[in-house]
């Protein structure tokens, strides 16, 4: 299975069930940044009733392994759901459930649809500005370089840093982004 | 010459240029003059892009790094087994996601 078909499986498993979804993670962020390779394809799915997400992952069950062990978000208690392709390349898909965070649910709300030539479908995909505050947010190393491509190649100008600014002092990391702002070099 | 001012001669500090040292290392702004260099060339590719260019580039790059990890898995295993490959890809992708997630994802909510 390619990745190409791992997305596109993953997608049409939360249409099949009725999820709202939007893509994360890398994917988003490659639409706005500097194209890097990942080792997942992450999706918000946006589970109004709890059997969403087995229905979604009964869906995938014959090319996507999925241990049944759930894992919480640390930083805001969000549930995560981590599964493998069963043959071929070892990707890996990572289901967020949507939950009510208030910068989570404002992205979600804000999120843009896409087609993409690539999977020949339409999907969702975050904004520029909600990739920086998630992303930093998150605050690991590779987070903190995928925020300093995306405001490098879209350019802090051409962002709504008010909002951005806004969520990180909302966020309490004010202090990363003005971090990173300052070290992009002149472009 | 003076070797001082052959050096000086050969450095050419100019604002944005990498100065033409032979090494890097022996000029205090050479290497961050380079680095600077290199990452806006990444960043001016990226920009002459389209945003659904970047989005399924990723995708080619991503098939890129996993068939290159399988090579390397089978050949440090000495193996052609493609399926051994695999299987040794996902393991240490165990591995790198517990060390990205560390501290990050929990396996319980806490009480």
């Amino acid at each position: 299975m390619t990745i190409e078909q791992l997305a596109l499986k993953v997608v049409e498993a939360c249409e099949a069930v009725g999820s709202d979804h939007m893509v994360t993670g890398a994917f988003a962020y490659n639409f706005y940044g500097i194209p890097r390779s990942t080792k997942d394809f992450d999706v918000v799915v946006d589970v109004k009733e709890k059997k969403m997400i087995g229905e979604i992952i009964l869906q995938l069950d014959s090319d996507i392994e999925f241990g049944g062990q759930v894992q919480f978000d640390t930083l805001t208690w969000g549930r995560r759901h981590i599964g493998r392709a069963r043959s071929g390349p070892s990707y890996q898909v990572e289901l967020f459930e949507l939950f009510d965070d208030p910068f989570v649910l404002s992205q979600f709300q804000r999120r843009k649809r896409l087609y993409s030539g690539q999977l020949q479908h339409e999907i969702w995909i975050p904004t520029a500005e909600d990739v920086v505050v998630q992303k930093i947010r998150w605050g690991r190393s590779k987070d903190l370089d995928d925020v300093r491509d995306v405001l490098a190649v879209q350019g802090p100008e051409s962002l709504d840093m008010d909002y951005v600014t806004n969520w990180c002092a909302t966020h309490g990391t004010t202090e990363r982004l003005s971090a990173i702002l300052e070290s992009l070099p002149p472009l | 010459m003076n070797p001082l001012r052959e050096t000086g001669l050969r450095l050419r500090l100019a604002v944005g240029r990498v100065p033409p040292v032979d090494n890097p290392h022996d000029h205090p702004t050479a290497l961050k003059d380079l680095q600077d260099s290199i990452y806006r060339e990444k960043v001016l590719r990226a920009r002459a892009m389209t945003p659904e260019e970047r989005f399924n580039s990723g995708f080619e790059v991503t098939k890129d790094a996993f068939q290159r990890m399988l090579e390397g898995a089978m050949w440090q295993l000495n193996t052609e087994d493609v399926e051994a490959g695999w299987k040794e890809v996902g393991r240490r992708l165990d591995r790198l996601r517990k060390v990205h997630d560390a501290g990050r994802f929990a396996d319980q909510l806490p009480h």
